[in-house]
């Protein structure tokens, strides 16, 4: 393989960041890429999108539900024995 | 002397013999990441069921925690599936898929986008006013395959290593590379079209 397509570079992309291409193939891709101003443009989009969306659905407990989860778990276990001690 | 910290796997090993205590302790370690986990699986409305319904689920089954994976992983493991299961009691409406914003090709296996265009979705979340976004993205991620939500999530949110979230979902690694995969690809082409760039 001497190149590849951006269909196939991006078909082989989280493989490749995973280190789970093998080496020629994987000097392959970052040729194609280095040379692809598309390839680089869509690269840096890919990596960004995890990051986004993990910072967008970074979700707080509310106070009022930790006491409440607390207090739920404490009635459930006194009502209710673990299988192992029936 | 500061006493050492017990271990996750020490108080769950205490509160499997009973020890209220240490699952006292175990649910203050977990629960903010549990509920940041239900609010991406299940979205907000339905989060507060799901933690419930998983740690409670964490607590009757700790007597089968075999210390053969770490617990955080098999916790993980409890309250994915509670999310799943609650999923599909919910009576939900269609979603709109997002298969339409995979990236395109032309017949020779080029992008038909732009280089500014193909970059737009990385700059998001500066385009976008934050409010809309988590918005957005909370409905991006209810309108994946549940296949590839649970996995991006726990993967790229949750930023479980790749081998960690195939012992969750109980699949191969290959598998979950192939199911965020996919999920970076629609998601990154929502993101852009959010941005104002029609896939």
């Amino acid at each position: 393989m001497t190149d590849v397509s951006c269909e196939t570079g991006v078909g082989l992309l989280m493989d490749y960041l995973e280190g789970v291409v093998p080496g020629d193939v994987r000097t392959v891709l970052e040729s194609h890429v280095a040379g692809c101003p598309k390839c680089t443009a869509f690269v840096a989009s890919y990596l960004a999108t995890p990051r986004i969306l993990r910072e967008a659905t970074a979700a707080t407990m509310p106070p009022e539900l930790q006491r409440s989860l607390v207090a739920f778990l404490r009635a459930q276990r006194d009502d209710r024995p673990r299988q192992k001690d029936r | 002397m500061v006493p050492e910290e017990a271990t996750d796997e020490a108080l769950a090993s205490r509160a499997a013999l009973g020890d209220n205590h240490a699952f006292d302790e175990i649910t203050i370690r977990y629960q903010a990441r549990v509920y940041r986990l239900a609010c991406r699986l299940v979205g907000h409305d339905d989060a507060p069921d799901v933690v419930q319904e998983g740690l409670l689920s964490v607590y009757r089954n700790l007597a089968s925690f075999r210390q053969e994976s770490r617990f955080g992983t098999w916790l993980y493991r409890i309250v994915t599936n509670a999310a799943l299961m609650h999923r599909r009691t919910r009576a939900r409406r269609p979603v709109e898929s997002l298969d339409a914003f995979l990236p395109e090709f032309d017949a020779t296996g080029r992008h038909c986008h732009t280089p500014a265009e193909l970059q737009v979705a990385a700059h998001a979340d500066e385009l976008l006013d934050r409010r809309v976004l988590a918005e957005e993205a909370t409905a991006a991620l209810d309108r994946l395959p549940d296949l590839y939500r649970s996995a991006f999530v726990l993967r790229d949110l949750e930023e479980l290593t790749t081998a960690e979230v195939a012992d969750v979902l109980g699949v191969e690694p290959a598998t979950v590379r192939q199911r965020v995969h996919r999920a970076r690809l629609m998601l990154r082409g929502y993101l852009g079209a959010l941005a104002g760039v029609r896939p």
